[in-house]
């Protein structure tokens, strides 16, 4: 019994591991929820690589954008940080929470460009 | 399906809210400067007490003679109107966009529970109609306005439930949500759907004169 | 409940074929146009946010429906139900822009003098609190303009307007009618008096004009009542005397402010401390709650005392000595003018439970009371209408039977017209119970000189 417990719990750590090894840029299908708690809808869709060659975005800054004392820095960028590590589940201050933070940074582009995804469903697809 | 969007989540919505915000206000005004001018004496008999133990009474299920009579629609009544109201104003993507927009936000319903309770909306809106065919009483006092706005307010629900659970062409049925609900909004002022904005007065007012004048019941 | 003896095909023909000259002849002078000028100039100078609000609020659910007793007496027939008789009227003249067909009129008149009491049962049923029978009314007060209401009660308005009371009772005749009742009482109450025009006397008391007319007895009782409390009471010796009020019930609003003025100050005029009126519901109404507002009192100018509130003040009080309490079961029917509009409930309880031995609740009892369907007019328009009347009331038939299977045999009705609405329901339905008021019942058991 105790050997089969230990044989479950090795296998589901092999596989977290395997999941979140293999995980790069260039295979990214979803913005990554794990940092939510209590999920309400499901991960919102976002391939990395072929969003960034249809909206021509070269820079990576245009998105991992930097604050600082609420100004943005222009020639700053933050792609090797994740988004959870400024901002938290709950808004700080100036700091928008994370759900607000990801969406104004998709639907805000894309209603400022009239280009992608500006519905619930479009993103949260189910 | 962009532009769309934009114009109905838009202007659109701004209208739709001004009609309802500033046509509530202009019809409540309305009444009262014209209770003013030809039946001041109403004003004479308004009681808070006697106000607010009319209303609180009929805001309570089975708090009344007429609710225990009908215990069956009582409940229909009440958990309709509650779902009617709570499910818009506390659905995680309405507060979401009004965090967006306005930088304001409250508590919200897990969505599982918004999906139920948007069914049950849906599911009174067919007992209502049911009604209306079936009992006599009803179906000889029912106009088509009555269907109208029966399907005004199920619109909305439909609509939401189709774009939630993104069945057959979601950006349409989300489409059609957002104008669904505002045509409810703007309906409120202008439709019997205004007893929303009228009832808590004539209650209040047959309230105090069975209060203070009758000195009975009411309820 | 025994069948009835006439067949129902032949009370179906007696019911449809009903002549009414007050109608016949009203409709027989109209044109549309005329329609249309009445019922927009009432609609749009005498009514105001509250009709309008009350149209705009109604939801059309019908829920007012099972309060009344003409929906419940006809197997739940909606055209009988309260928002259904409003559809009828008022939402068809507001619907049509007020252009209704002569003939349209009649149904009109006919659902709103002979089809509603105006009991306000309704009211009490509507989530929203819609005055229903203030609809009903405006109904009436258009017909009214119209020159189309049921001839026997516009008979009794055109009393009012000549002679001050309901009765046609001239001049005379009033003092006349007290004189031969403190004559013949005093056979029994050596020392009673009437006292007529007594300046500064605690109380005057006023009745209806069908009391001098035909049932002096009433009178004859009360002064035994007011001979044996020791009350220092007067009545008028001329016009004024009578607290009655068709032309409420008629909408001629211009006659009942009359003489709801005359009566007032009449009292004033006595300068009495309070009216106390006999037990009849709609002069409470009139007196209490409507003619007042009219003449712009938001209150009775001075107080008003329905006989049930006397008769409670005078038991509480001892003031009168009872022989022995009354031994048949009774059952108290509610009147809706001082029961539902004016509270009432408990002290005729009191009152009831001071007197009898034995009382038997009716259900449903006090505010929720059915209507005697007498009221609000509807006996005052006549033979015609009579049974419609009491085939309208079923409902109030099972009721009091279901109080008779519980040993109820005496109908306590503190209202003049549920007394003779009453009466007619327990002859027509075979009911074999009696019906008396709280005057009778004081009278009979009360202490008297040897």
């Amino acid at each position: 019994m105790k050997k089969g417990m230990t044989i479950i719990a090795g296998a589901f750590f092999l596989a977290a591991f395997m999941v979140l090894s293999v995980q790069s840029q260039e295979d990214m299908a979803e913005v990554d929820p794990s940092v939510f708690m209590n999920p309400q809808r499901p991960a919102a869709v976002f391939k990395h690589d072929e969003h960034n060659e249809t909206a021509g975005i070269e820079e990576c800054n245009e998105c991992h954008h930097v604050y600082e004392d609420g100004k943005l820095l222009e020639y700053e960028s933050s792609e090797d940080m994740r988004c959870g590590d400024c901002h938290g589940l709950e808004a700080e201050g100036n700091m928008p929470s994370l759900v607000k933070a990801f969406h104004g940074n998709c639907k805000g582009c894309h209603e400022k460009q009239k280009g992608g995804p500006i519905m619930c469903g479009e993103c949260h697809v189910r | 399906m962009h532009d769309v969007y934009q114009f109905v989540s838009g202007p659109l919505a701004w209208v739709a809210f001004l009609l309802f915000i500033g046509g509530s206000l202009y019809r409540i005004i309305a009444m009262l400067a014209e209770v003013k001018e030809k039946e001041p004496f109403i004003f004479t008999y308004m009681s808070l007490k006697y106000s607010l133990r009319s209303i609180l009474h009929w805001i309570t299920p089975f708090a009344t003679y007429n609710w225990r009579r009908n215990p069956v629609l009582t409940v229909v009544t009440f958990v309709f109107h509650i779902c009617l109201f709570a499910c818009p104003i506390f659905l995680l993507a309405h507060v979401t966009l009004w965090d967006e927009a306005w930088d304001i936000r409250w508590w919200t319903l897990p969505d599982a529970v918004a999906d139920v309770m948007t069914v049950i909306v849906i599911a009174c809106c067919l007992f209502f109609l049911i009604r209306r065919v079936t009992q006599r009483e009803v179906k000889f006092v029912t106009y088509p306005s009555d269907y109208v706005i029966l399907g005004i307010v199920a619109a909305p629900f439909l609509t939401g439930f189709l774009a939630y659970h993104q069945w057959f062409t979601y950006p349409v049925f989300m489409i059609l949500h957002v104008l669904a609900g505002e045509v409810m909004l703007a309906a409120i002022p202008f439709t019997r759907l205004s007893h929303m904005l009228f009832s808590p007065f004539t209650r209040a007012y047959m309230g105090s004169e069975f209060g203070v004048i009758r000195k009975s019941k009411d309820y | 409940m025994a069948e009835p003896a006439v067949t129902q095909d032949q009370e179906k023909e007696e019911e449809q074929k009903v002549v009414d000259d007050g109608i016949d002849v009203g409709i027989s002078r109209l044109t549309t146009d005329k329609i249309e000028t009445v019922i927009n100039q009432v609609l749009k100078t005498e009514t105001g946010a509250r009709l309008k609000t009350y149209v705009n609020t109604c939801i059309h659910c019908g829920l007012c429906s099972e309060a009344c007793h003409y929906y419940m007496s006809h197997d739940k027939d909606p055209k009988w139900s309260p928002v259904g008789k409003v559809k009828q009227t008022i939402w068809e003249m507001i619907r049509k822009k007020g252009r209704l067909a002569p003939e349209e009129i009649r149904r009109v008149v006919e659902i709103a003098h002979t089809e509603c009491n105006l009991c306000r049962r309704c009211l009490q049923f509507c989530p929203f609190g819609i005055d229903i029978a203030y609809l009903i009314s405006m109904a009436r007060r258009i017909c009214h303009k119209l020159g189309v209401t049921p001839k026997y009660i516009q008979d009794t308005a055109h009393s009012h307007s000549v002679s001050m009371n309901q009765m046609w009772v001239k001049g005379d005749e009033w003092p006349d009618t007290l004189q031969w009742q403190e004559e013949e009482a005093r056979g029994e109450f050596p020392t009673l008096r009437i006292p007529l025009e007594k300046e500064g006397a605690d109380i005057m008391y006023s009745v209806i004009a069908p009391e001098p007319k035909f049932q002096a007895q009433l009178i004859y009782q009360a002064a035994a009542i007011m001979e044996t409390a020791g009350v220092n009471w007067t009545m008028p010796a001329d016009k004024g005397w009578d607290n009655s009020d068709m032309a409420m019930f008629t909408g001629d609003n211009e006659i009942m402010g009359r003489i709801k003025r005359s009566h007032f100050e009449t009292a004033v005029r006595l300068r009495v401390k309070r009216i106390v009126m006999g037990e009849c519901g709609h002069a409470f109404r009139s007196v209490y709650d409507t003619g007042n507002r009219w003449l712009g009192w938001s209150h009775p100018p001075i107080p008003i005392v329905h006989a049930i509130d006397f008769y409670y003040e005078l038991l509480k009080e001892n003031r009168i000595p009872i022989k022995e309490k009354f031994k048949e079961p009774v059952t108290l029917h509610d009147p809706c003018n001082v029961i539902r509009g004016g509270g009432l409930m408990e002290k005729s309880r009191y009152v009831a439970h001071a007197l009898c031995d034995t009382v038997v609740e009716m259900h449903p009892n006090r505010e929720y009371n059915y209507c005697c369907c007498a009221g609000g007019g509807v006996i005052n328009c006549g033979p015609p209408y009579k049974l419609k009347r009491v085939k309208s009331n079923k409902v109030k038939a099972e009721q009091l039977m279901e109080a008779r299977t519980r040993g109820a045999k005496v109908i306590i009705s503190p209202c003049h017209n549920c007394h003779s609405g009453l009466k007619d329901i327990k002859n027509y339905y075979d009911l074999h119970m009696d019906i008396k008021f709280f005057g009778d019942i004081i009278y009979q058991i009360m202490e008297k000189p040897e």
